[in-house]
């Protein structure tokens, strides 16, 4: 080794290398870029219906996709972060729904402008329902919020005001046929994004640190000095908020209301099992646990039709990802080292 | 006065039902700490294993009891090998267990809603629309001969677990699992044998109720919060508990469902499920639930 060979030769030699160790994994941006080139097919796809394609199915489809992106990564905030598994948390699409649905029955105010305060209510009530259950932990949380479900469907199958267990039907937008889809295909786009920005922004952030002390060791976090009671009721408040949002435009978008659409456990079901399949805890995990088991189900019932095989293929998918894979697909992918980039958010 | 005397008849009879229903759930609770979000669909398996014997066969459901509780305690042991025991030293292990029983669940539920519909059965035998009149008093057959069955199961249960040597084993494990072990006892022997006790109980009760209720698939949900607030009174994994809770509740739900109306009846059990979990979680005589 030659002694000429100065202090800041080598230095450039490092940096060259380091250089070139980052730019053969990412290059800067293309992540966003990727993201934002899906979104915008995503948002042209109105347009083909405009243009006089059938596609409808299709645009049914995506949004019903958003829709569950946007609950099931709102699940997440609570179940995944902190890990307080809540199998009752579509009481809070119900009251959603049922809030701007009852505003536009009564007073016919579109609930694309009540959502909003729709979203407020049910964090209201995820607030108090939150101060109240989560008191209890593990498995007397998970009891008491199927139990606050079946009370919450009584109650409103015997609410006169709201219809009862016959439920209301709601007045239709002024569109045609062909294009009344497309305000809600935006809308819910628009709240899945917003929620996913959310659930990024929580997990970046301190409040984000804190759920994920809170689950793995509550007591450590307390002693440690977090608040975790604040922290938590601020989870559950602010996961109810965008299912209630959700809940406000599917409401809408059904022109019915009935609490056997609402408050059935199957869409809890549904909720826990895209966090499950897609990677509890990760930003990314429910949205490809959402479309996995979209797919899945619409898979089903074309060859088998909408019969109970939907229910036990269900199950069995929910049994199989959390005997083999209880990281779900992006944890599972994230831990042999294969996850692809566009896939890491977090 | 005979009102109430009819009305908590109905209740304690009743009562007896849920309490053998709850005992599986407790047991299975107590050994291994898993709560078994699954029990009510198995409950609906073992009544439509009566429903069919006693259609095909003409087999009173009473009398098929035994062939319903063997059949289950096997399909109980299979499922605790396949499901369940690979979770054992998970530090999730609570989490773990109640998903993978609600997949379970539903799973069942789906299965047996595609081999059988979700049309409502019941099993008719003679005895399920007739009555003992005893004076003013008027006592129906079937809930009645249920009621007995169920006491003399629990019973049995008991008498097992006091003086059999599996029964010390499984009482052993209830109290301290690391211990027993320490003390010989192959906790995973022990752990199978509970789970498919647990299950075949729930094959008995779903036997016993096939000619009380009308069921169908997805009547289980319903079953799950009812009986999850028979076991949180009692205590969860103490079996004296759950009968004494599924007494109590039956009883103060039919004096509801009389003064209300019967749609409340069944929100009792919700409502006491939330408020005893937020007051008093290990109930009367459980231990602390973490």
């Amino acid at each position: 080794m030659s002694e000429e060979r100065k202090v800041k030769d080598i230095l450039a030699e490092r940096k060259d290398y380091e250089r070139n160790l980052i730019s053969s994994h990412t290059k800067k941006g293309s992540k966003k870029f990727q993201i934002l080139m899906i979104l915008g097919v995503l948002a042209t796809f109105p347009l083909f219906q405009i243009a006089g394609f059938q596609f409808n199915y299709v645009l049914h489809i995506t949004l019903y996709t958003f829709m569950y992106i946007a609950m099931a990564s709102s699940w997440n905030i609570l179940g995944g972060y902190t890990g307080y598994v809540s199998l009752g948390h579509n009481l809070f699409f119900c009251i959603g729904g049922y809030f701007s649905g009852m505003i536009l029955a009564s007073y016919g105010v579109s609930s694309f402008i009540t959502a909003p305060a729709a979203g407020v209510v049910a964090m209201v009530a995820g607030f108090i329902v939150g101060f109240v259950t989560l008191r209890v932990r593990g498995p007397a949380f998970i009891i008491s919020s199927i139990a606050l479900l079946m009370m919450v469907k009584i109650l409103f199958d015997n609410w006169d005001y709201v219809g009862g267990s016959n439920g209301i039907s709601l007045p239709q937008m002024d569109l045609p046929a062909q294009f009344i889809k497309i305000p809600f295909y935006y809308a819910m786009m628009f709240i899945a994004i917003i929620t996913l920005i959310a659930s990024y922004a929580i997990r970046h952030s301190k409040i984000g640190l804190g759920l994920r002390a809170i689950s793995q060791d509550e007591v450590k976090a307390e002693c440690a000095g977090i608040n975790t009671r604040f922290l938590k009721i601020l989870a559950f408040a602010i996961s109810a908020f965008f299912v209630g949002l959700a809940g406000a435009i599917w409401a809408e978008y059904l022109t019915y209301m009935r609490p056997n659409i609402f408050l059935i456990i199957l869409i809890a079901a549904n909720m826990v099992l895209m966090c499950i399949l897609g990677g509890k805890g990760t930003v990314a995990g429910p949205v490809v646990g959402a479309i996995l088991l979209i797919a899945f189900n619409e898979f089903f019932v074309s060859q088998f039709g909408a019969s109970e095989i939907n229910l036990l293929g269900t199950g069995i998918i929910m049994l199989l990802a959390l005997i083999f894979f209880p990281n779900g697909l992006v944890g599972t992918l994230r831990k042999m080292g294969r996850l692809p980039q566009i896939l890491d958010w977090d | 006065m005979t009102e109430f005397l009819q009305i908590l008849i109905f209740g304690l009879v009743l009562g007896g039902v849920y309490a053998l229903m709850a005992s599986g759930l407790t047991l299975v609770f107590g050994v291994m700490k898993i709560i078994n979000l699954a029990h009510p669909i198995f409950i609906i398996a073992g009544a439509y294993i009566s429903y069919w014997l006693f259609k095909l066969f003409g087999l009173d459901p009473i009398l098929s009891l035994p062939i319903g509780m063997i059949g289950m305690f096997c399909v109980g042991v299979v499922i605790y090998k396949l499901v369940f025991q690979r979770e054992a030293g998970n530090p999730k292990f609570i989490e773990m267990t109640v998903l993978l029983s609600f997949a379970l669940a539903l799973s069942l539920d789906g299965l047996l809603g595609f081999m059988f519909s979700n049309t409502h059965r019941i099993t008719s035998p003679s005895y399920a629309t007739e009555a003992f009149i005893v004076g003013d008093l008027f006592v129906p057959k079937g809930q009645f001969y249920a009621g007995i069955m169920s006491i003399l199961l629990i019973l049995a249960l008991w008498l097992f677990l006091r003086y059999s040597r599996i029964g010390y084993a499984i009482r052993a494990t209830t109290q301290n699992r690391d211990a027993a072990q320490l003390l010989g006892v192959n906790v995973t022997f022990v752990s199978t044998i509970t789970f498919g006790i647990g299950i075949a109980l729930a094959g008995a009760s779903g036997a016993l109720i096939s000619f009380i209720f009308s069921f169908f698939p997805a009547k289980h949900w319903e079953w799950i919060a009812i009986l999850m607030s028979l076991i949180v009174l009692g205590g969860m994994g103490s079996l004296l508990g759950a009968v004494l809770g599924s007494l109590l509740l039956a009883v103060i739900a039919a004096f509801v469902g009389d003064v209300f109306g019967p749609t409340w009846s069944t929100m009792t059990f919700f409502f006491s499920l939330f408020v005893i979990l937020l007051i008093r979680p290990q109930g009367l005589f459980g231990e602390k639930l973490e």
